[in-house]
């Protein structure tokens, strides 16, 4: 049963019986995470970080993305790189710290130093060395063959000929300027992050990051707590109503290239721009002037959807932009077949003020991250999931809800609690892994 | 002014704080706190946790009186669904150390590790704590209580469903 035989799918449509379904050997299979490994992640655009990380030149963060440790710096001149994080002369890794701010790398193996621009500089050695070594510059710092921003997102691709950013992003352009829009003068990523782990397949955390259909069933301790938080003020009846109401209002809808976002409307209260009482009266009025200044630069429809709307958003194939009670950037890196690596930060405008700051920060522990009271029983679901199609011979996981199409779902619309946004994502994947979506230049 | 706790004093409250939490009485120990008290966390990469201050920078866990009951109120139930089936949890704490009065009580800083056996996988959560104790109507309640991971991820443990 090999892969490359095109009878033999990983992902079936059929749209007369209203099917599509997913083999679980795509979860947990060592040969298909290979295969991820060159075909998915050697060829799609992978979320290195955002421009608002390395502020200062000099700036730099070490990270592994798609399996590969990237130094992604702010040079003396102000540019942005991206460096593999290896010498060139016998391999040590040149950067040992996760953050820092530098002028230049000095390889503690032999002395080898690379200016922040990537450059050798010298390779301290006394004589033994031909004069022009490096006239060609194959001895500097190697740099990751494309980086491209998107208001400023930080995007790496290790395919030279791959697409430009800007076309494979597609429609979660207008997304991500959902997100930007709110910050009068720009999002920046805030001070801390989340960095935690889970026992499943990456795939596993997409699917989950902007599924409507679990949101009763698996955050029902979470609504108990809001329930509590709102009793006897008049947010008390929220709760249930939005619940009755999820699959009328919003939806999934597939912006290209296997993204997707789901938009919804849960009461949670959002630091853009939604009061509640349960967050004091002293945050009324700031909010308010905050969603009037939205309507002053967008008009009232606009202004509505920024400001109302819960966003859950997934890039192809594993970043996921959360704009919810409030808003989390969240990257995801496969180790294993049935191990991911995730960091999280919270995201908001550079100008706001402390209060609103904390208000933000406050909603995000509240439900999210590894100690909050939603996304730890999201991880939880995950590694039963990933458990059982490990230990179970049941072969195929059923994503057929609103399952009405029969071309293709990719640019499809569909109620908030269906599975469209994840047909949308495998059908990518599917493509992808088998060489039809060749993601490249002409 | 207020008397500072003798060592003894912190000590035999602490190892208190951990049954509670050890037996998962976990309502009982919401109720060791004052009405104005907090329970945080700082991210494992946190410069300065000591001083850090969670309306500025990303917080594992920052509660105030309303989420500490509601953390310990969920954690009761079978639907919170990341603690069912219950942990197994193992409170040590050591290294107790008296270091001074602050906000009308006594400052303690202490030593913790905290083994967490879910199902058949056992972690270890590790760090020191700062604890602010008061004395109320007879009563010794906790007013500030900073858990402080010496952790630089939760890579190993996953993620943080136990109280520390
Ligand atoms: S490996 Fe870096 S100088 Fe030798
Ligand atoms: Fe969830």
């Amino acid at each position: 049963m090999a892969l490359e035989d095109p009878q033999w799918a990983l992902v079936q449509a059929d749209p007369e019986k209203r099917s599509f379904r997913v083999h679980r050997s795509a979860y947990k299979s060592q040969e298909i995470f290979e295969r991820e490994k060159a075909l998915i992640f050697g060829k799609c655009w992978l979320y290195l970080g955002h421009g608002s990380e390395l502020n200062k030149k000099g700036d730099f963060v070490t990270r592994r993305v798609g399996g590969r440790d990237i130094i992604f710096i702010r040079d003396k001149s102000g540019e942005i790189g991206a460096f593999f994080n290896t010498c060139t002369h016998r391999g040590a890794k040149v950067c040992r710290e996760r953050n820092g701010n530098a002028r230049n790398f000095s390889c503690p193996y032999h002395g080898w130093v690379f200016s922040s621009e990537g450059k050798l500089v010298t390779t301290n050695a006394n004589g033994g060395y031909g004069e022009d070594l490096n006239a060609d510059g194959h001895l500097d710092l190697r740099r990751v063959p494309r980086l491209e921003n998107y208001r400023n997102f930080y995007f790496i691709n290790y395919n030279p000929n791959a697409i430009s950013l800007h076309d494979y992003l597609a429609g979660a352009r207008d997304a991500i300027d959902a997100v930007c829009d709110q910050a009068e003068t720009e999002q920046v990523i805030l001070s801390g992050e989340h960095s935690y782990s889970i026992r499943a397949n990456y795939k596993l955390l997409v699917e989950n990051s902007y599924d409507g259909y679990h949101l009763v069933s698996v955050h029902a301790s979470y609504f108990d707590h809001l329930r509590d938080q709102f009793a006897g003020t008049p947010a008390a009846s929220m709760i249930d109503d939005t619940i009755a109401s999820y699959n009328t209002r919003g939806a999934a809808r597939g912006l290209g290239m296997g993204h997707a976002v789901l938009d919804s409307y849960v009461p949670t209260g959002r630091p853009v721009a939604q009061w509640l009482p349960s967050m004091g009266a002293h945050l009324k009025a700031p909010i308010e002037a905050r969603r009037a200044q939205l309507i002053a630069r967008y008009g009232e429809e606009r202004a509505d959807y920024i400001a109302d709307t819960q966003k859950n958003l997934v890039i192809f194939p594993n970043l996921v932009i959360n704009d919810i009670m409030s808003i989390t950037v969240r990257y995801i890196e496969p180790e294993a077949p049935d191990f991911i690596k995730v960091t999280a930060w919270a995201m908001g405008p550079a100008e706001e003020s402390e209060e609103l700051r904390a208000m933000r920060l406050d909603q995000f522990v509240s439900f999210l991250g590894p100690a909050g009271f939603g996304s730890p029983d999201d991880i939880e679901m995950l590694e039963i999931c990933q458990d059982a199609a490990q230990h179970t011979p049941v072969e195929w996981s059923e994503l057929s809800k609103g399952m009405d199409w029969t071309d293709d779902p990719r640019t499809l619309s569909s109620a908030p609690d269906n599975e469209l946004q994840m047909q949308a994502y495998w059908t990518q994947w599917d493509r992808v892994i088998r060489g039809i979506e060749k993601l490249e230049r002409e | 002014m207020a008397e500072l706790l003798s060592r003894t004093e912190a000590e035999d409250f602490l190892y208190r704080e951990a049954e509670l939490l050890d037996e998962w009485r976990l309502p009982e120990w919401a109720e060791l706190y004052t009405e104005d008290a907090t329970y945080e966390v700082t991210s494992p990469t946190t410069a300065d946790p000591v001083n850090a201050d969670p309306d500025r920078t990303l917080f594992l866990i920052s509660d105030r009186i309303d989420r500490i009951r509601g953390r310990a109120n969920r954690l009761m139930k079978k639907s919170a669904h990341a603690e069912y089936p219950r942990s197994k949890t193992r409170h040590l704490v050591t290294n107790v150390r008296v270091i001074g009065g602050a906000e009308g009580g006594t400052r303690i800083r202490s030593n913790f590790a905290v083994f967490r056996t879910k199902e058949d996988t056992t972690s270890v959560f590790m760090g020191e704590v700062y604890h602010i104790l008061v004395r109320e109507a007879g009563e010794l309640r906790i007013r500030r209580k900073r858990a402080i991971l010496d952790l630089n991820s939760l890579y190993n443990q996953g993620r943080l469903t136990i109280i520390l």
